[in-house]
């Protein structure tokens, strides 16, 4: 230790003296033999960009833009780059020799040649880019790694023009390495900062505020796209979790319940910063058990974690956690080495239904993390203020350039669409977007008379249950319900449902107990189809909100047993549409859940099915299938085939977009192309995760933009045929955008044909009488593809089908 | 950095040495040498720690878990840089910010070499120079004492250097570094060290780690420790000021979160207490003999919770013995002198007065500030617990 630091730049060409030990050198040629792990540092949304969808799409070739609707001037959270390289700059590979798998030590490794490669560089884990070019194409150069020599090699790969997307990514790298110069901590992929922290004691939570950026090149100009987001701390441990879930009185955990909460969440171990996710509660075992070190020798848990840590396990009868590893795709058929952990150390994060069903940490948090859009343009104008003021230097090496304004331009407000209900027509509000007194005060489009229907409750809760009988007397006849007094059983009493044919089953529960409503779901969906509502009984508590809960679940029941409750006009003859989503399963990790659910005629009555995914699968083969489904029930029900099919597909994960392109919608195609009528095709990808916010300017302020705005100019792509539509209202916060993007059209929808249906099948989800996020057939595929994944996990009842069963 | 090869040899096993058999170390002869400073550190509790040639602070690393020691400090003439140690794991991590240490922590990282002076550096409780003399050459070597054992002056000195007498038993016959100057045996170091220590008035004991293998038990250790104690008594340090003195440049230095800062103390004091009603509360709710005296409603029930936040039967009765929780209306109540008996309530506060005065910032007490108000009912106890 402690001696000058040695190292040794040998250019092979010169032939330099080399003076490193033999043996040193054999290890490493030895070590290189380990795979080279594949590098998949950035993520998919850089992957996403250079797809061009646009180039056949000759439709459009002109102009993505619609003319239709109010002109507003609107703002966003990008802020142009308004200077930056305009040379080019030299691309070098880094190789490793022996390899190193950590990005953190490559970086390290590399930096011990500062001097060489100068100051201004980027490196991004495997690839350097330079501003000037070095002496020779190929240099090597002896990094030391504690005892280990490592032998760097940088050779030149390519120029980059200063208008290459390859650039971008350097540049997103150089700015993260800015955010971390702000003294901003690294969580995960996202900056954070420690020093604003707030804390709910109460709550046992932490927040700390941070940003999400990302530079990008968008339709005239590079931006920089900053948002914020918060991180959420929680200061309970897994150990907490599990005497919480104790018995009080036999001192005996709920294994079931504890397995139910813990199985598929992540917990953190404070001693190395690292997150594991749960796969299983060893039960046999405890922190006094031995196991073995990579040393081979054997030692228990509570004298590893004093010696190595300093940290003492104090009760030693707890039950270990089992990790199996980090999961990768790739890596799904080897076999892991389970790793163990002590409850006691593993601390909670995210927050848990618990959480979420507490009022009161919602409400808190929202408070906190709903930063409505003034709020939010402080926070951001702090960020790019401290970028031009701290850490400016890093940037001037590069020549890099903020705006320090939000980017302006205009959108269009579409108008309010007409609501249709029976003979009544009104239009949404233009301000809430919500027409729930328009809807309450007549009778509905469509109605399902209660003839036979059953209403189960266990005997504690008689009185709720009579109470909401009562109530549902009373609303229904507005609406033109039929109510025939209903059958009355206990929710024990289930089985009598199969002998006499049911129209829907009401239960009200005595609590929110996830395995009762379950139950209760697979067997109505699956054992015996039958429509059904789930009540619990708290909520008919208060006298107060008893009417509108009644009229709720009046509407909601009517929507289950195939009734309508409103419609609107979309404006196109003929054509079917489809929402699809998936539900990712955390718990049993490989599956996942499909919904597709399409409309079977010009009412747009729904027909939802669902596709079971093993992990790794390509959704394309169920696709299929569905679609098939799909088109016999329409010819059934119109004697023809649809001319158009418009599909609204969400679930789509950053950097899937090239896998769509390739797979997904060429199938479809080819499938509606060989019928005896070719179908036209519409693919829309729906995009709500999103960071990019619009805001309105009004009396000094900066708000949320109308329900019905749409931008498609700016922050749209030029590659891509792209809209964004604000089409709900919030109360609190700020609105988020829903991202649109058309990869497929041969049913050459002009831009504003094809926003305004977007946003008219916005307004068509039964269970809101207001505008939703995205169009309702994606919304029902959400809901259908969660309580099939949450619920019931196997494949619902074909009967229920053509029913919003799952509302 | 310094590392020898009897350790490479252990990374890698399946070395091919023709003629002599490797020796190999379990655990690894490096991890030996920082058990011994840790042991050591353990013993003597220092609060202020100095590693001389922190290479890649490894041992740095391996200090910071102590919960005794406030400033830890490397000294390198190789140092890395700032942005290597900004992303380290010498950086507080979330952990941390969750899990405060009892005591604040700063880590600090100098360039600059063991025969220079800097009076950041005066007034340490211990000193490390792991593997570091060899290093030096004889100029340095010179310097050394004067620098550390005059200047710096620490109470204890942990010395460790290669012992030349058990290099015969090694495949190689050179140095077990190329950078090594000298490599000593026992006899050496030990001269070397004794003219040290009476020249400085510090007493030395030697021992060593990397025991030989039998039949060679003549050798000694592979490493041989020096460790030197300052004879005169402690107060003596602090008379003489030393003149400000800065020749080491800063390479990183960073502040962990301690509970000596409220806003951390009362984080982890509301999680603890919280912690502790909710255990009374659910042994509360499912207890069948309630009863209402003065508008309140008493457990039968001691509600001690019988696992994890108790060990011994004496903190128990302890809080047997204090007063009971009990709940008026919806809402549950745990007095103050309840809760401060909890033995990880009391690590945290040491009374009453200071825990109301705390909490009142934090949570809900009732309107007497005697006992904590939560909620009698969350979630789990409506759904979960026939009551």
């Amino acid at each position: 230790m402690f001696p000058p630091f040695f190292f040794f730049l040998l250019y092979n060409t010169h032939g330099f003296h080399i003076r490193f030990h033999v043996e040193e050198l054999q290890l490493a040629t030895r070590l290189q033999a380990t795979s080279l792990k594949e590098r998949k540092r950035f993520g998919g949304i850089f992957r996403d960009h250079v797809v061009d969808t646009r180039q056949y799409l000759e439709h459009v070739r002109e102009s993505t833009t619609g003319t239709l609707g109010r002109p507003v001037k609107l703002f966003t959270n990008h802020f142009r780059v308004t200077s930056r390289p305009q040379q080019v700059t030299y691309k070098y590979n880094i190789d490793y020799l022996p390899d190193i798998e950590d990005g953190k030590v490559r970086s390290e490794l590399l930096l011990q040649h500062k001097a060489f490669i100068g100051e201004c560089h980027i490196f991004d884990g495997s690839s350097l880019l330079l501003p000037h070019k070095l002496l020779l194409p190929k240099t090597e150069l002896v990094s030391l790694l504690k005892n280990q020599v490592v032998k760097l090699t940088i050779e030149f790969i390519s120029e980059l023009s200063p208008n290459s997307p390859d650039c971008l990514r350097y540049y997103n790298i150089l700015f993260r390495r800015i955010l971390k110069q702000m003294n901003l901590k690294q969580v995960g992929r996202n900056y954070y900062n420690k020093q604003e922290a707030t804390e709910f004691f109460d709550h046992k939570l932490v927040i700390w505020p941070g940003y999400v950026t990302s530079i990008l090149e968008y339709e005239t100009s590079i931006t920089l796209c900053a948002d914020v987001n918060h991180k959420l701390l929680r200061m309970q441990t897994a150990y907490d979790l599990i005497t919480g879930l104790r018995d009080p009185q036999t001192k005996k955990e709920d294994v079931e319940q504890v397995s139910k909460e813990l199985i598929g969440s992540i917990v953190f171990t404070l001693y190395n910063n690292k997150t594991y996710r749960v796969d299983a509660i060893n039960w046999e075992d405890n922190p006094r058990t031995k196991f073995k070190k990579s040393g081979g020798a054997e030692i228990t848990f509570v004298d590893y974690y004093r010696e190595q840590y300093n940290t003492e396990v104090t009760d030693l009868t707890q039950p270990l956690l089992i990790s199996k590893g980090k999961w990768k795709k790739s890596q799904q058929d080897t076999p892991h080495k389970p790793i163990m952990l002590v409850p006691e150390l593993c601390y909670l994060t995210g927050l848990s239904d618990k959480m979420r069903k507490d009022y009161r940490v919602m409400r808190d948090l929202a408070l906190h993390m709903r930063l409505d859009p003034e709020k939010r343009q402080h926070e951001l104008r702090k960020l790019m203020n401290t970028i031009q003021t701290e850490v400016q230097r890093e940037l001037q090496l590069w020549d890099l350039k903020f705006d320090t304004n939000f980017m302006s331009f205009s959108g269009r407000i579409l108008k309010e669409v007409r609501i249709f209900q029976g003979r009544r027509a009104f239009d949404s509000h233009p301000q809430f977007a919500d027409w729930s007194r328009e809807t309450r005060s007549g009778p509905l489009l469509n109605v399902k008379s209660l003839d036979h229907w059953l209403i189960l409750y266990p005997t504690r809760n008689y009185g709720a249950a009579s109470s909401l009988v009562q109530s549902l007397r009373k609303v229904t006849p507005t609406m033109g319900i039929a109510m025939r007094e209903a059958k009355i059983g206990k929710v024990d009493l289930l089985d009598v449902t199969s002998t006499s044919p049911i129209t829907v089953v009401l239960c009200v529960l005595s609590s929110e107990k996830k395995d009762l409503y379950d139950g209760i779901k697979q067997y109505l969906c699956v054992n015996c189809p039958t429509p059904s509502q789930c009540v619990v009984a708290r909520t008919l508590d208060k006298p107060q909100t008893l009417m509108t809960i009644a009229t709720k679940i009046a509407q909601q029941m009517n929507c289950k047993m195939g009734g309508a409750l409103w419609k609107v006009e979309t404006g196109l003859q003929n054509a079917m549409f489809i929402g699809i989503d998936c539900f990712h399963d955390i718990v049993n990790r490989r599956k996942s859940i499909a919904g597709f659910v399409s409309s079977i005629n010009q009412e747009l009555t729904w027909f939802s099915q669902c596709i079971f995914q093993e992990s790794g699968q390509e959704l394309v083969n169920g696709l299929k299938t569905c679609l098939e489904a799909a088109l016999k029930l329409w010819c059934k029900h119109n004697q023809f085939l649809p001319q158009a099919i418009i599909v609204y597909r969400d679930g789509v994960g950053d950097g899937q977009l090239q896998a769509l392109m390739d797979h997904e919608v060429p199938q479809i195609d080819w499938c509606v192309g060989g019928l005896y009528l070719p179908v036209k095709l519409t693919f829309i990808v729906v995009k709500k995760r999103i960071n990019t916010r619009f805001f309105v300017e009004s009396q000094g302020r900066l708000q949320n933009p109308l329900p019905g705005t749409v931008i498609d100019v700016e922050v749209t792509k030029r590659q891509w045929y792209d809209f964004f539509i604000v089409s709900q209202s919030v109360k609190d916060g700020t609105v988020t955008p829903t991202h649109y993007n058309v990869i497929h059209d041969t049913v050459c929808f002009t831009p504003d044909r094809i926003q305004y249906l977007t946003y008219r099948l916005c307004h068509m989800y039964y269970n809101l009488p207001g505008v939703i996020r995205v169009p309702a057939p994606c919304h029902y595929a959400h809901k259908l593809a969660y309580l099939v994944g949450q619920s019931i996990h196997q494949e619902p009842h074909h009967s229920l089908a053509s029913r919003l069963f799952y509302l | 950095m310094g590392e020898n090869k009897e350790c490479s040899s252990m990374v890698d096993n399946c070395e091919e040495v023709p003629t002599k058999e490797v020796i190999e170390f379990r655990p690894p002869l490096y991890k030996q040498r920082y058990f011994f400073v840790k042991n050591l550190v353990q013993q003597h509790k220092p609060k202020k720690v100095a590693d001389l040639g922190f290479g890649d602070a490894t041992l740095i690393w391996m200090l910071k878990y102590h919960h005794c020691i406030e400033h830890l400090v490397g000294v390198d003439t190789y140092a890395g840089s700032t942005s290597q140690w900004e992303i380290s794991n010498l950086s507080p991590s979330v952990g941390d910010y969750l899990v405060p240490r009892d005591l604040d922590l700063t880590i600090t990282l100098y360039r600059g070499s063991a025969v220079q002076k800097d009076s950041r550096l005066v007034g340490f409780d211990l000193m490390t120079c792991i593997e570091l003399i060899e290093h030096l050459d004889s100029e340095d070597l010179a310097k050394f004492p004067e620098v550390v054992f005059g200047y710096y002056s620490p109470r204890i000195i942990i010395i460790s250097t290669p012992n030349s007498e058990f290099n015969p038993l090694f495949p190689a016959s050179t140095f077990r570094h190329l950078d090594h100057k000298f490599e000593w045996n026992r006899i050496q170091f030990q001269t070397w060290a004794s003219d040290v220590a009476n020249l400085y008035d510090y007493s030395v004991e030697f021992t060593g780690v990397g025991s030989p293998p039998a039949g060679a038990e003549h050798v000694g250790y592979c490493t041989q420790i020096g460790v030197f104690q300052k004879n005169e008594a402690k107060a003596t340090e602090s008379c003489i000021s030393t003149p400000e003195e800065h020749v080491y440049e800063t390479v990183f230095t960073t502040a962990y979160p301690s509970l000596q800062e409220k806003k951390n103390l009362l984080l982890v004091l509301s999680a603890e207490v919280l912690r502790a009603s909710n255990s009374m509360r659910l042994r509360f709710i499912v207890d069948p003999k309630k009863k209402k005296v003065n508008g309140r409603l008493v457990p039968e029930d001691s509600c001690v919770p019988r696992y994890g936040l108790i060990v011994t039967d004496a903190q128990r009765a302890q809080i047997e013995s204090s007063p009971k929780p009990y709940c008026v209306g919806k809402k549950f109540y745990v007095p103050l002198e309840r809760l401060i008996t909890f033995p990880k309530v009391n690590r945290l506060v040491d009374s009453v007065e200071r825990l109301r005065s705390l909490l009142s910032e934090a949570l809900k007490l009732n309107r007497d500030q005697s006992a904590l108000q939560v909620d009698l009912h969350d979630h789990y106890s409506r759904t979960m617990l026939s009551y």
